[in-house]
């Protein structure tokens, strides 16, 4: 479904992503850990066309979008749920959802929000409320559900655990598991390496700006080098050393 | 997620069947890793890459690829004990010991990881000649002349049942094991295979006949199967016989093996990267032309092996195959560009038994390797010496002290025979050795 080939970034001179190639696969849920700074924030918005790459590729079904202007790579179905939420805090919860569903049409707003309600019932209590008044756990299920009313074939999720408490966090989780299981494909980034291990299936490992590991959750979660990336600890000693 | 029985088994079978773009960009993508792992946990792969001023990311073509230097045999033992491991030794699991050219050791590590992985290629060979859980797989490898068969025995496990008589007991046994077990696979060395269809011979000469078996196959490594014993296994017992690929330095067997069409041994090349190369000036050699078995792994984590020279002479085979699968197929080795031979399946240097040679008897004029073949598979060994200047120590006890050497560093019994100069024989294509076919018994 998504397909990364040999894509760079740089900011000014300093290159923050160095020839990064992976993929997702319809119906996966795929996690791409590493330390804060390791490039995964900057690869979505390469994803998400928020940023042009300096070089490299970039596939969603087959159609090359690496160049397009974002609201057309959203039209694809292709959605990013950025870091810190990034709502407009002074619009109320229905018209941020509303302007994640924009691209629809209003005929399909309803449905689109009925859907998004019965999955985060206390943004129906709330929808009234403005975004900014919300707690941090409900303004992350607002962030996720104005990027369900544009009806992502592939939802990509940034930290969505970040300064969150960790029963938040586990409801979180849920809900991005229940979009998988009803058929969304899930990019999930995040530093909360066994957090997020323990929802998806398999994962990458990042590390200043390049992919150094892959694997199954399972050999993930046991992998001294998740940990090392989680940490971003300088780790070469060897057994003489 | 799944238990770790079921990852035992199906881990690693998720680029059997991919369509060749699909197989192209898990290439890519495990290729990326294991040079930026290399490239920043081996010194040995960072010094050679900065040499170059290379970087990982500066690797974009395959042509850029191709200007990567090989690694070599005599590299993994200059780097001994462990010059190569990517990882600390906590988190090896397994070393596996083999010999390099000038035979010299060489330590291979493997992490649990890659102990899996191994595994579930093993396994996944096996399911694709149809081995399922209600076969028994009877395992006759003698484990300590070639460490990989234990591998055998654990893909067998995953799968169901395991029996696993040494090759170190008789064939005899073998067949009475066989017989009482109903064994259904029979896994072992092609000349443990032929040593046993000897022993059936002559049981059916005895009057026993062989319906009593109830063997549905053979899965025959690490060496090669002539195709004259292929044909007699299937002519007297009525079953295909497939061979397993592997190279001592990652894994053997698992890294290819042979499909039910018989068109070749299959690389998994979701985990290893296979070029075929000239031996000589090491330039890429074309679809079907023959050349050295050059390899990348893709997935190991301890030792990962980039642009590694088999010395394995192979040609290649990339179109589709009538078995359905799209990787790239390796005919079996039709020789080594450094002359090892195997004989029982003991694999054996010319240029390592000369070295021996010369530090046992510094006096030794000239030497042939006489190999016994049956079926072409190596038999017996001996070695015929041209003594040279006559020194106060007996010929006797030259030759004993020449033989239980070689005995003891081989691991193989060798027939040590005096000659003149004039009657050593004309080497062949491989290095001071000759080889003649026996006659039947």
């Amino acid at each position: 479904m998504l397909k990364v080939v040999n894509v760079s970034a740089h900011y000014g001179p300093l290159a923050v992503l160095r020839r990064v190639t992976f993929h997702v696969d319809a119906g996966e849920i795929v996690c791409l850990l590493g330390a804060n700074g390791a490039g995964k924030s900057t690869l979505l918005k390469l994803i998400s066309g928020v940023m042009k790459p300096s070089e490299g590729e970039i596939f969603f079904d087959g159609v090359p979008i690496h160049g397009e202007a974002p609201e057309r790579i959203v039209r694809r179905g292709l959605v990013h749920v950025p870091e810190a939420r990034q709502l407009f805090p002074n619009l109320t919860v229905m018209e941020n959802l509303e302007l994640g569903g924009y691209i629809h049409g209003r005929r399909s707003l309803s449905h689109g929000l009925a859907e998004v309600f019965e999955l985060f019932p206390i943004l129906s209590e709330r929808r009234r409320q403005k975004a900014g008044t919300l707690s941090g756990g409900e303004q992350q299920m607002l962030s996720i559900a104005r990027a369900l009313m544009a009806r992502p074939k592939l939802l990509m999720l940034d930290e969505p655990s970040l300064g969150l408490a960790p029963l938040i966090v586990d409801e979180i989780y849920a809900t991005v598991q229940r979009l998988h299981a009803s058929g969304t494909t899930v990019l999930l980034v995040e530093q909360n390496a066994m957090g997020a291990l323990d929802i998806c299936r398999r994962g990458y490992v990042m590390e200043t700006g390049r992919i150094v590991l892959a694997g199954s959750a399972d050999d993930l979660a046991e992998h001294e080098d998740v940990q090392r990336a989680y940490l971003g600890r300088d780790y070469r000693h060897k057994w003489e050393r | 997620m799944t238990t770790s029985g079921e990852r035992v088994v199906t881990e690693g079978a998720e680029g059997d069947r991919f369509g060749r773009e699909k197989l192209r960009h898990l290439q890519l993508e495990r290729l990326q890793m294991t040079l930026n792992r290399a490239y920043f946990h081996v010194d040995f792969y960072r010094s050679r890459l900065d040499a170059l001023g290379v970087v990982p990311e500066d690797v974009k073509t395959d042509e850029d690829f191709r200007g990567l230097p090989f690694t070599t045999s005599e590299d993994l033992a200059d780097h001994y004990p462990y010059g190569l491991f990517a990882v600390p030794l906590k988190n090896v699991v397994r070393l596996k010991i083999a010999t390099s050219r000038d035979g010299r050791p060489i330590v291979v590590g493997f992490t649990k990881r890659d102990t899996n992985l191994w595994q579930s290629l093993v396994v996944r060979l096996f399911q694709r000649l149809g081995i399922h859980d209600r076969d028994i797989v009877q395992v006759a490898f003698n484990y300590s002349l070639f460490p990989g068969a234990f591998t055998f025995n654990q893909a067998a496990e995953a799968l169901g049942a395991t029996l696993a008589p040494s090759a170190t007991v008789s064939a005899k046994l073998q067949l009475q094991i066989m017989r009482d077990f109903r064994s259904t696979v029979l896994a072992a060395t092609p000349s443990f295979a032929l040593h046993l269809m000897d022993t059936l011979d002559e049981e059916s000469a005895r009057g026993r006949e062989f319906h009593d078996l109830s063997l549905k196959l053979m899965v025959l490594g690490p060496d090669p199967i002539p195709e004259a014993l292929r044909d007699r296994i299937r002519s007297r017992l009525g079953i295909p016989a497939f061979g397993l690929y592997g190279v001592a330095e990652m894994v053997e067997p698992g890294l290819a093996g042979e499909c039910p069409a018989f068109r070749g041994f299959h690389v998994a090349e979701d985990h290893f990267l296979a070029e075929v190369v000239h031996p000589v000036t090491g330039h890429p050699m074309g679809p079907g032309s023959e050349g050295e078995l050059v390899i990348t792994t893709l997935s190991a984590e301890a030792y990962p092996l980039i642009r590694y020279r088999t010395g394995d002479v192979v040609a290649v085979d990339a179109a589709p195959c009538p078995c359905g699968l799209n990787t790239m197929r390796l005919s079996p080795v039709r020789r080594r560009t450094d002359h090892r031979l195997s004989v029982r399946g003991i694999p054996v240097s010319p240029q390592r038994v000369e070295r021996l040679l010369r530090e046992t008897d510094p006096a030794i004029e000239d030497f042939r390797l006489m190999v016994g073949t049956r079926f072409g598979l190596g038999d017996s060994l001996e070695v015929w010496i041209s003594l040279g200047t006559l020194i106060e120590e007996s010929k006797s006890s030259r030759l004993e002290r020449i033989r239980s050497r070689l005995r003891r560093e081989l691991g193989l019994g060798v027939r040590v025979v005096d000659v003149s100069p004039e009657r050593l024989p004309q080497e062949g294509l491989t290095y001071k050795t000759v080889f003649r076919e026996k006659k039947e018994p």
